[in-house]
């Protein structure tokens, strides 16, 4: 094997990647765990297809099909679900783990700009996913959160019917969001990942602001071949273990058939990580000044989205290797914001 | 008596007719013309109490002159016409205080029940009702209802109302699908031929369908409304006093109403489930005879009575003149069947003719049935247990519950079958049912033994991955100890 693959080479070139280790190194395990579930969900998502049929009038027979009569479909569509939810979790932390360390800044702007594109591919992924099984509930989150998008100014309707495939959420936007949910993100997804690996390969952990101030001999790291990678390896397990538990003990509902012609079910919310923002319209008035509220509450978030995004740009300070505690203030309040509103739209 | 006195009294006589005859100017006219309006009307009870010609004609009612009179200087409108002469009647019969003052206790509500009627649609000129208030009580010689010379009188009102309501020319240019034949019907039925016979106190169109207020059929208000036939009927079959005089019992609505069809129509408001005129009839009501109760079952469980039919019950019940589905099902208070209808027991159906000592065949078969019936409920019931349980442990039995619908189905079916008292048809019908549960029952099974097959299954896999995670864990700090070791020696 050697001979043929020099796996000497990989092996004295991971042995010479080092870890920073420091009181803040669990936070970089979740680059890790986000990466195995991703590939739990590309495992998974590949054994569904072989039975799914993403139709109006097969998908949600298909998923009950899976669900009882395929050897291990039940488990198979239960760890799927399970890991979507996990996997926008691990995703979060990891986004905000990288804000407060703020290691996005210079030289890794391109490794945070991959990855936040990762992390809305991430929520794409979901809100795609959750129509499939074709269930009323889904239906209608459908609708509304379709119907969120139409609200943007100019690009909101063509956006709308390009999403739905048509005006109204038919067999139509189940055929589109499987499209989407099995070719065109993975696609993206998968180069996206490639880069941001190869970035963070290229250009090592990022180490937090002090770490540069410390003697040499009080900088410590481990390798990242063996320690790091055994350490990731052993979470990865622990994850699996908890990824079977809730399979198990609480197996994805499929619900009813959606039926268009049906009302919608009574407090229909979508999936957690949209109730902040779900939340948030429904306390914006119906018109702000001669503005409509909910194009202002969209257009708010589009705002913030992208100050979000281009946060190594503007975070001059943290660049130069200064403190920055305006940035941890801004981290806190939106997690203290996005927390309260999900909480507030699950009791709700 | 003097001469004088007399010739005073005669006076004084002569001074109050001429006096009279001056207050009622328009009689005195048109009595002497041979007018027929103004001989009913001396008769009428408006005249009776005070009422002039002129309080609906207008004029002067005390004028010699005819001129004078029926001048409009004076105020005469002369004949009302169209909606005017139900809106003139109301002048005082919506009135309150005008009631009161002529001392009658008639409801005030006539006209705005008789506009929100059926009969207060526009007639075909599209200018006025259909109904005034003469069309039924007449202009002139208007007497109580209660008097038989009424046009509403019990023993009238059939024929005022079929005036119109026989006519098929003026019918079809209302409604060209409504039946005529009401008035022929009624005269067959045991209310109108009690009628015919002089009885006032048997139902006639205004019983059920009311007077000023009769609404369509299938205006949901109406008396004759499906859901509101029973209570209508009831108005006079309910009155025990009343029925004593017919030697009728006055308990059916009772009865009704907690029977399988009386729940359905007046509880669930199943406007397809039968009423009192859905057997009896509605015009034509009469109680269906021992020889047609079947007939009127079989309307609606056609199948039920096919299977009757050609059931070797049906020569049985012909020759000892048993009314057939009544016999075993009772009428007013027919219940759901169950499986206690069969068999022989204190409580079943079957027992009260096939004794063991009567008649060996039926006994031993209605017994066979039971059992039949009771094997397929006990496999149902098991069957329903166990996917209730495997659902509520989260596993997926849809399938399996769809399944269930054949299972009940079949139960229905034998219902049904059971009709043709064959035991071979019988049997073939309850094991459908019998296999389908038996499935299910074994879906069930599977469920949940799959639920404890995961549990277990999860158990050892945690087990395994809790052993790989403690043994990368030791692997761990083994090399990490070992690069210390390694890093203190250099």
């Amino acid at each position: 094997m050697n001979e043929r693959f020099k796996l000497d080479d990989l092996v004295h070139f991971m042995g010479k990647k080092y870890v920073p280790v420091h009181r803040h190194s669990l936070w970089y395990y979740f680059g890790g765990v986000s990466l195995f579930l991703f590939i739990i969900q590309v495992c998974t998502g590949i054994l569904l297809l072989f039975y799914y049929k993403g139709s109006e009038t097969l998908a949600f027979e298909s998923i009950q099909f899976i669900m009882a009569k395929v050897h291990f479909g039940w488990l198979i569509r239960s760890i799927h679900s399970w890991t979507a939810n996990l996997f926008i979790l691990t995703v979060l932390i990891h986004m905000f783990s990288v804000f407060f360390e703020k290691a996005y800044r210079k030289p890794r702007e391109l490794t945070w700009l991959t990855g936040m594109f990762m992390f809305f591919l991430a929520l794409a992924f979901g809100f795609s996913g959750y129509l499939l099984p074709w269930n009323e509930l889904a239906f209608f989150a459908t609708k509304v959160g379709t119907e969120i998008t139409g609200v943007v100014p100019v690009v909101g309707k063509p956006l709308l019917v390009l999403l739905r495939g048509g005006e109204d959420v038919t067999g139509a936007t189940l055929s589109r969001f499987f499209g989407f949910h099995v070719a065109v993100f993975p696609g993206i997804f998968v180069t996206l990942l490639a880069i941001h690996l190869l970035l963070v390969q290229r250009q090592g952990m990022s180490e937090p602001l002090h770490f540069g101030e410390l003697d040499e001999k009080d900088q410590k790291t481990m390798p990242f071949f063996p320690n790091f990678l055994l350490r990731d390896l052993l979470l990865w397990l622990l994850v699996l273990n908890l990824l079977a538990i809730l399979a198990v003990f609480f197996p994805w509902e499929l619900g009813k058939k959606a039926d268009a012609f049906a009302s919608a079910p009574a407090g229909i919310k979508p999936e957690w990580y949209f109730l902040f923002m779900f939340q948030s319209l429904k306390y914006i008035p119906g018109t702000l000044w001669i503005m409509d509220g909910e194009v202002f509450g969209v257009g708010l978030f589009g705002i913030a989205g992208l100050l979000w995004l281009l946060v190594p740009f503007w975070d001059r300070k943290s660049s130069r290797g200064e403190k920055n505690k305006l940035i941890n203030i801004i981290g806190l309040g939106v997690v203290i914001y996005v927390i309260t509103l999900t909480i507030l739209g699950w009791l709700s | 008596m003097n001469r004088k006195s007399l010739l005073l009294l005669v006076a004084s006589l002569a001074f109050v007719c001429v006096n009279v005859d001056a207050q009622n100017q328009c009689i005195v006219c048109h009595e002497s013309q041979d007018d027929t309006p103004s001989k009913l009307f001396k008769h009428d009870i408006h005249s009776t109490k005070g009422i002039s010609c002129a309080d609906c004609h207008g004029g002067n009612k005390n004028a010699e002159e005819m001129d004078e009179g029926m001048s409009k200087k004076a105020g005469f409108i002369g004949v009302p016409k169209g909606d005017n002469i139900s809106a003139m009647c109301a002048k005082c019969h919506s009135s309150e205080e005008r009631m009161k003052h002529f001392g009658a206790h008639i409801p005030l509500g006539q006209l705005e029940n008789l506009q929100l009627s059926v009969h207060g649609k526009l007639s075909t000129s599209g200018k006025n009702r259909i109904v005034q208030c003469p069309t039924c009580h007449n202009a002139h010689g208007i007497v109580s209802p209660k008097n038989p010379a009424s046009p509403v009188y019990a023993l009238n009102v059939v024929k005022t109302c079929t005036q119109c309501h026989a006519n098929a020319a003026f019918m079809r240019s209302y409604d060209p699908g409504m039946p005529i034949d009401q008035l022929d019907k009624y005269r067959s039925s045991v209310h109108g031929i009690r009628n015919a016979k002089g009885d006032p106190k048997t139902a006639t169109c205004s019983q059920c369908h009311g007077s000023h207020d009769i609404r369509s059929a299938k205006d949901a208000k109406s008396r004759v409304y499906p859901t509101n036939v029973p209570g209508t009927c009831a108005h006079c079959h309910s009155d025990s006093v009343l029925m004593k005089q017919y030697g009728i019992p006055a308990d059916q609505y009772t009865k009704y109403a907690r029977s399988v069809h009386g729940k359905l129509l007046l509880e669930k408001k199943d406007v397809s489930a039968p009423a009192c005129n859905s057997c009896h009839g509605n015009h034509g009501a009469a109680p269906p005879g021992v020889e047609s109760v079947s007939k009127v079952c079989g309307t609606c469980h056609a199948l039920n009575a096919d299977l009757f039919a050609a059931s070797p019950h049906k020569k049985a019940f012909d020759q000892n003149h048993f009314p057939e589905c009544e016999t075993c099902h009772g009428n007013h208070d027919i219940v759901s069947p169950t499986k206690d209808f069969l068999g022989t027991s204190a409580t079943a159906i079957c027992g009260r003719c096939h004794t063991a000592a009567k008649s060996v065949k039926g006994f031993t078969a209605a017994n066979a049935m039971r059992s039949m019936a009771d094997s397929l409920d006990d496999v149902e019931t098991a069957a329903i247990t166990l996917i209730n349980d495997a659902e509520q442990k989260g596993m997926e039995v849809s399938e399996a519950k769809f399944k269930l619908r054949d299972v009940r189905q079949a139960r229905l079916q034998s219902k049904t079958a059971v009709h043709a008292f064959d035991l071979q048809k019988f049997r073939t019908v309850l094991d459908k049912g019998m296999t389908t549960a038996a499935l299910v029952k074994t879906e069930g099974k599977q469920a949940v033994d799959e639920y404890y097959f995961r549990r277990y299954g999860l158990g050892i896999a945690t087990i395994i991955i809790s052993i790989l995670a403690l043994s990368l864990y030791l692997f761990i700090k083994r090399l990490e100890r070992r690069q210390a070791k390694k890093a203190d020696i250099m």
